[in-house]
C-alpha cells in the first residue's frame, strides 16, 4: 500500500512540474522574435547597398537583386519614355505588305540590307525571273521595292550586284531549286501576310 | 440615212467582235509560230497544235508561253537543248495538263543559267507529278468540269479552280523531291501540302475545294504520287 501512496505522490509532483514548464512555453515564440529584432543592428543606405552587392550564401542573389533593379529601373525610364515620347509599346514590325489596292493587287515590300552593293534587284515568278530594281535612295544601304502583286504564293531571289540570293529573312518559306535556295512569299489568304 | 445608221451599227459590231477577239485569244498563234521558228522546233506542226489545245483552256498562260519562247530562243544553248526544254511542255498541253508551273520552272532555270540538262528533269519531273497528281484527284472523286457547265455534284470543280489543285499540290511534291525529300516521307509531304493549301486557301483557291481535297488525301496517296516521279 505504501508504495502505491509513493507512486501517487510521484505522478502528481510530475504532472505539476509539466504543467509548470507548459506555462513558461506561452508566446515563446512571439518573445523570440521580439528579442532578435531589438538586436538586430538598425541598417543605413550605404549598409543595405552593400548588402545588396555582396554575395551570399545561396549564391549571388545580391548580385541578381541589383541587377533586378537596374532591370526595373529602366523598365520604368523606357515606359516613362514611351508614352511621353510617342513610341508604340509594341516591337516594330516591318509592314511585308499593304491592304488591298482597288484592282486586288497588294503592295509588297521587298527590302535587303546589303551595304556594299552597288545594284540590288529581285527576280521572281511575278516579274517572269527578269529583274526588278530595288533602289537605296538615302544610301543607308537597305534597298527596297514595293511590287504591286495579286494574291498568291510567289517565289523569288534577290540579285546582288549579279550574284543570286534566295535567303529574304522576311520569306515564308525557303524552297531549294536548281540546287539553290529561293525564298517563298504568300500573299493573302490563309496563312499568308 | 438609214444606209448611214446601218454603217454606223456594222463598224460598232465590228469594233465589238475584234474586240472580243483579242481578249480571247491573247496572242495570235501566228506569233507563236514565228517564236517557234526562232527556236527552232524540229516539228512546228504538232507544236503550234499543242499550243492551240493550250490555247482554249482559259487558264492558258499565253505571254508567259511566249515569253518562254523568246528567251529560249536567246540561250546559248544548242539547238536540240533548246527543244528538249519545250518537249514536256507541248506533252504537258497534249495532256490537258495546267502548265504555268512548268513555264515559271523553265524560265526561272533560264534566268539562273544553269546546264540544260536540269532545267529538263526538272521539267520532266513536274510533268509526270501532274499527270500523276490529277490522276489521284480522280480516283479520290474529284473531277473537272468545264467552266458554265451545271455543278451537278460538289466534287465536280471547273476545270481552273481543279487545275489550280493540281498545279499546287504537284508543285508541292516536285519542290520536295528537288530539296532532297524522300518520297517515302507521306507524312512530311502531305503536312507540305496542306500548308501550300492552306495559305492560299482563300487567297487563290475555293476555301471548300482545299477542305475536300485534305479531307481525302492520305500519306500514301503522295508517297505513291511522289515514287512515280523518281522511278
Amino acid at each position: 500500500m505504501k508504495s502505491i501512496d509513493l507512486d501517487d505522490v510521484l505522478r502528481a509532483a510530475l504532472r505539476q512540474e509539466v504543467a509548470e514548464a507548459a506555462g513558461g512555453l506561452d508566446d515563446l515564440e512571439e518573445r523570440i522574435v521580439f528579442e532578435l529584432g531589438e538586436r538586430r543592428p538598425r541598417l543605413r543606405v550605404g549598409d543595405w547597398l552593400r548588402q545588396l552587392i555582396a554575395p551570399t550564401r545561396s549564391g549571388r542573389i545580391g548580385q541578381l537583386g541589383l541587377v533586378g533593379a537596374t532591370a526595373a529601373i529602366c523598365l520604368l525610364v523606357g515606359f516613362f519614355a514611351a508614352t511621353h515620347f510617342g513610341l508604340d509599346g509594341a516591337a516594330p514590325r516591318i509592314q511585308r505588305a499593304s491592304p488591298l489596292n482597288a484592282d486586288g493587287t497588294q503592295e509588297v515590300l521587298f527590302v535587303l540590307p546589303a551595304l556594299d552593293a552597288n545594284e540590288v534587284a529581285v527576280v521572281g515568278n511575278f516579274n517572269s525571273w527578269e529583274p526588278t530594281t530595288l533602289t537605296d535612295e538615302d544610301e543607308d544601304g537597305i534597298w527596297t521595292a514595293s511590287i504591286p502583286l495579286p494574291p498568291g504564293r510567289y517565289e523569288y531571289a534577290f540579285v546582288i550586284d549579279g550574284r543570286w540570293w534566295g535567303q529574304d529573312p522576311l520569306a515564308d518559306e525557303y524552297v531549294h531549286s536548281f540546287g539553290e535556295y529561293s525564298s517563298v512569299r504568300y500573299i493573302g489568304g490563309g496563312d499568308g501576310a | 440615212m438609214s444606209t448611214r445608221r446601218t454603217e454606223c451599227l456594222a463598224t460598232f459590231l465590228a469594233l465589238m467582235l475584234g474586240l472580243t477577239l483579242t481578249a480571247h485569244a491573247d496572242i495570235p498563234l501566228i506569233d507563236f509560230e514565228a517564236a517557234l521558228a526562232a527556236v527552232p522546233v524540229s516539228d512546228v506542226g504538232r507544236a503550234i497544235a499543242a499550243i492551240e489545245v493550250g490555247t482554249g483552256q482559259q487558264d492558258f498562260p499565253s505571254f508567259e508561253m511566249m515569253q518562254y519562247l523568246q528567251r529560249l530562243a536567246t540561250t546559248a544553248y544548242s539547238e536540240s537543248e533548246r527543244e528538249s526544254l519545250l518537249v514536256d511542255v507541248f506533252a504537258a498541253l497534249e495532256e490537258g495538263l495546267p502548265i504555268d508551273g512548268l513555264i515559271t520552272k523553265g524560265l526561272e532555270g533560264l534566268a539562273r543559267g544553269v546546264p540544260a540538262v536540269s532545267i529538263h528533269q526538272s521539267l520532266h519531273q513536274r510533268r509526270i507529278l501532274l499527270a500523276e497528281t490529277r490522276d489521284l484527284l480522280y480516283a479520290k472523286g474529284i473531277f473537272s468540269v468545264a467552266p458554265g457547265s451545271p455543278q451537278s455534284v460538289d466534287t465536280a470543280l471547273p476545270t481552273p479552280r481543279f487545275n489550280l489543285l493540281v498545279t499546287h499540290i504537284s508543285d508541292t511534291i516536285a519542290d520536295s523531291l528537288e530539296g532532297g525529300g524522300s518520297p517515302f516521307e507521306g507524312q512530311m509531304l502531305l503536312q507540305e501540302v496542306r500548308f501550300r493549301l492552306t495559305s492560299l486557301s482563300g487567297a487563290i483557291l475555293n476555301p471548300a475545294d482545299v477542305e475536300l481535297v485534305l479531307k481525302r488525301l492520305e500519306p500514301a496517296d503522295l508517297t505513291r504520287v511522289a515514287l512515280s516521279a523518281v522511278s
